[in-house]
């Protein structure tokens, strides 16, 4: 398979369309089944009570977040080293999904925050680094459309999004390197602790909402296709 | 402790946002389909 076939914007104009409907579906499929798992199947924690269910998309939301920013940099770096037009667009496409999912990530710890710390807020490394996270979104978004010209507007966001980078792993070590008041890891590679179902309902949220960032972004990007690839003639013959 | 609240803002602030950037996907894409249209309509009058 010639994979760089789908690196030109047309090609994969229609690429996208044919799987971002798949990726909704699969999304609304897993979520139905996560709540499911989420709701009825796991039990209720003997500390927490019931709003520890904010894990079902708390936890999923944060993972997201800098999972998308990742890729999002990994774009980046794509479309400043080889110049390709179509990384810069993913790029683009991803940054208002990840921003989304930070600021669920940002809300509902403060939902869960509340009645188990007694504040919704506090200055504490994982929380502070987070919403750091939210901001370095914001200025992506903002330093891309900037510009009259897109393509400046792609390289300016790209370094960005590269310098940007430094914050996964404050994020991800923080509750190890600082006294925090945000709980450690409890899905490890090595195991954890949770109750089989809780870790079920878990694990399928975040899939869903691996899905629905890459139905979202699809869509996104297909658009922004569109928007820069509109005077061209496969455009146009749509 | 009732945790309906807490559970309610989360669940529904999550639904909120996740149906404000289907709307805002719809909303981008009927533009970019607009442009082609206005595209389309300038290359006739030519």
């Amino acid at each position: 398979m010639n994979w760089f076939y789908f690196s030109s914007p047309s090609t994969f104009y229609r690429l996208a369309g044919r799987l971002s409907p798949w990726f909704f579906a699969l999304a609304a499929i897993l979520t139905a089944v996560g709540l499911y798992y989420g709701f009825v199947v796991a039990p209720t924690d003997a500390q927490q009570g019931e709003v520890y269910r904010v894990i079902f998309i708390h936890v999923p939301a944060a993972w997201m977040s800098m999972f998308i920013y990742f890729v999002m940099a990994a774009y980046s770096a794509a479309s400043l080293t080889f110049n390709t037009r179509l990384g810069a667009m993913m790029a683009r496409a991803l940054a208002p999904t990840g921003a989304l999912f930070t600021f669920v990530a940002l809300w509902t710890g403060a939902f869960w925050g509340r009645p188990t710390w007694g504040t919704y807020w506090a200055w504490d490394a994982r929380m502070t680094s987070e919403l750091v996270l939210l901001f370095l979104y914001f200025g992506f978004i903002a330093l891309a459309n900037a510009f009259e010209d897109p393509r400046r507007g792609d390289r300016a966001a790209a370094l960005l999004a590269l310098i940007g980078l430094v914050n996964l792993p404050i994020i991800y070590f923080s509750v190890h390197w600082w006294n925090t008041l945000h709980q450690g890891s409890t899905v490890k590679l090595t195991g954890t602790s949770m109750h089989v179902a809780m870790l079920t309902g878990m694990l399928l949220m975040v899939f869903a909402f691996w899905m629905y960032s890459i139905g979202a972004a699809l869509t996104r990007v297909r658009s922004i296709i569109l928007e820069r690839e509109r005077r061209a003639r496969w455009a146009r013959s749509l | 402790m009732n945790h309906g609240f807490y559970l309610w803002m989360s669940y529904g602030a999550t639904a909120i946002a996740i149906a404000i950037e289907i709307a805002t996907l719809a909303a981008r894409r009927a533009r970019a389909r607009r442009m082609i249209e206005e595209e389309r309509d300038l290359e006739a009058q030519d």
